[in-house]
């Protein structure tokens, strides 16, 4: 069989495989992109002040511990994480969505606290000098003006998961991993390169369903005074 | 002077940074009078900023009180007091993220203001500031040149009618020719909004024009002297203020000060006047009401006097040079249309020139 003849032949399969793909990406990304989210704007305060000890020094320590982690994170090889977790969670779904989750963290934390640290100094005096609370400058003043950062981080990022996404299948994970596994471990053999042709061409697909998908996020959740 | 003349009272105020063994501000007494403009200046370090900041607990005091209208304001919370302050800075800080309605409506919204109200005060305010409110009020801060957003950021400040108002050099960052123009505006939206504003600048020329005291602060917080412009300029309190003020003060002054804050002579136009006892220069005027030759001079043959004239938003130092120039002795203020408005004689310079109250 050639790629198409085979994709004809299994294209249910091959569709519901890369649902399963595009979902296990979504929740993952999203969990993270949550956590991190929260993290970032808990831990991004002001410089703390070098002669009294305050919620800022704990806030400084959490951000830096918390990038330096998740960014070590980042440099384990995929296959040796999903692997790591195995004794822990076990086989299947859970193990695949708590390491895509963990993988995802990173950038948007570093993203979040870079995004909510470039505000303009001027602008969060001002708000302060009107009477703005710490709380109410980081919802209504920082978070809006830092989110083009945040979302481009958050877009970095699922693409990054779409392809160690296909990782999570050795731990019998969700989505397309299931098909390039079996391609790649059989390779040579009758339909083992039509698998992994398709794989591939279908992790695209889902990459460029979630382009759109942010692109148009974008443009509704960017206030439009800072859109560019 | 009872308590509540003075809108702003420091009582021995004191900011010692940590870490720092000098005081940043040192032990200030202060009061601002209502409804009058205070401009602190003096050379960077020397705590003007940290003295405005410390007036709205943006910068908390190590010691002493801040009286706002009567009411201890120390130990209350720092956010609900600046709501009900003013506070304009250099670079405007508006929110990028805001229409420029919404960023007027900041304070009035955290005060709970309904919607309406919010939306007619802040057509009322960009009126207010000479921006047109159904062009101006939608767009978003970065359509906006610098010194229109200053204009903002100053309607901002006014929103929910605070009776006093911090400017960190609002005009710091402008370029110079709108720069004056803000600084008239301002002074005209002073007179009808009568705020008590503490204004801090590095620049002299504002600090005479838009003040009606000036603050000058030394290094290490010490406030050196306290005193209407004029005060200032011509007896500095001790070396320090002299030598900020520079040398040759005398002359400095008359390019500081603006002919529309002077008491001028009085100038007739009507020819029935030739020949007034009470010693009232007549200039013959054109069509259209302008000066063009003295008729009548009460000391001195008019026909052999040329009439020079100054506008009135310059300084003395222009009457002065417009004299010299046409070897004249005395000078004819007019307003922008060219219509006269008083004489100032060469002598007064040697008498002692008159200041009127402002917004009289």
């Amino acid at each position: 069989m050639n790629v198409f003849q085979y994709f004809s032949a299994n294209s249910q399969q091959i569709l519901f495989l890369t649902q399963a793909h595009f979902l296990y990406v979504l929740i993952c990304v999203g969990i993270g992109s949550a956590i991190s989210i929260v993290l970032g704007l808990i831990v991004s305060t002001g410089e703390p002040n070098p002669n009294r000890f305050s919620f800022d020094w704990w806030a400084t320590g959490v951000r830096e511990g918390s990038l330096l982690i998740t960014a070590a994170v980042l440099t384990v090889p995929s296959l040796a994480l999903f692997v790591l977790f195995l004794p822990i969670t076990g086989l299947g779904v859970t193990t695949a969505i708590i390491v895509l989750t963990v993988y995802s963290l990173y950038t948007v934390l570093r993203n979040t606290v870079a995004g909510l640290r470039s505000v303009d100094r001027a602008v969060l005096e001002s708000a302060r000098g009107l009477g703005y609370g710490r709380i109410r400058r980081l919802l209504t003043i920082q978070l809006p003006l830092a989110w083009p950062v945040i979302l481009n981080g958050i877009r970095v990022t699922t693409l990054i998961s779409i392809s160690i996404a296909v990782v999570g299948s050795i731990v019998q994970g969700p989505g397309l991993g299931q098909l390039l596994l079996t391609g790649i471990t059989r390779i040579g053999a009758a339909n083992a390169f039509p698998q992994v042709l398709i794989g591939t061409f279908m992790c695209l697909v889902v990459a460029a369903v979630f382009e759109i998908f942010f692109a148009i996020v974008q443009r509704l959740t960017i206030p439009r005074g800072i859109r560019v | 002077m009872s308590e509540t003349e003075n809108m702003i009272v420091l009582e021995a105020v004191e900011k010692v940074y940590p870490g720092s063994t000098s005081p940043a501000v040192e032990r200030l007494d202060m009061a601002i009078p209502r409804g009058e403009i205070v401009m602190l200046i003096g050379p960077s370090g020397c705590g003007k900023t940290t003295t405005l900041k410390m007036m709205n607990r943006l910068i908390e005091p190590t010691g002493g009180r801040i009286i706002l209208d009567g009411d201890d304001v120390t130990d209350v919370n720092g956010d609900q007091l600046r709501r009900k302050i003013g506070y304009v800075i250099q670079q405007g800080g508006l929110f990028p993220h805001y229409s420029i309605a919404d960023n007027i409506g900041v304070v009035p919204k955290m005060l709970g203001w309904d919607k309406n109200r919010i939306k007619e005060r802040a057509d009322e305010l960009l009126h207010l500031v000479g921006l047109e409110p159904s062009t101006y009020r939608d767009r978003y801060p970065r359509q906006l040149s610098g010194g229109q957003q200053q204009r903002v950021g100053v309607a901002r400040a006014l929103a929910a009618d605070p009776p006093v108002m911090l400017m960190d050099e609002p005009f710091g960052a402008i370029d110079p020719i709108t720069r004056d123009r803000l600084q008239d505006e301002f002074l005209e939206i002073q007179r009808t909004v009568g705020k008590t504003i503490c204004f801090v600048t590095h620049d002299l020329q504002e600090a005479v024009k838009l003040g009606d005291r000036i603050a000058v602060f030394g290094t290490g917080g010490r406030l050196a002297q306290y005193d209407d412009p004029d005060t200032v300029l011509t007896h500095p309190a001790d070396d320090f203020v002299s030598d900020f003020v520079g040398g040759g003060a005398a002359v400095r002054r008359l390019s500081l000060l603006e002919l529309s804050r002077l008491e001028l002579h009085p100038i007739e136009t009507d020819a029935a006047a030739v020949g007034n006892r009470n010693g009232t220069p007549v200039a013959e005027v054109d069509g259209s009401g302008r000066p063009v030759s003295w008729r009548h001079l009460p000391d001195r043959d008019a026909a052999t006097t040329t009439l020079v004239t100054v506008p009135l938003s310059g300084t003395v130092y222009d009457a002065v040079d417009v004299m010299l120039d046409g070897s004249a002795s005395l000078v004819a203020v007019v307003d922008d249309e060219g219509l006269p408005q008083g004489v100032l004689h060469w002598n007064d310079l040697v008498a002692g020139l008159k200041t009127r109250e402002r917004g009289a």
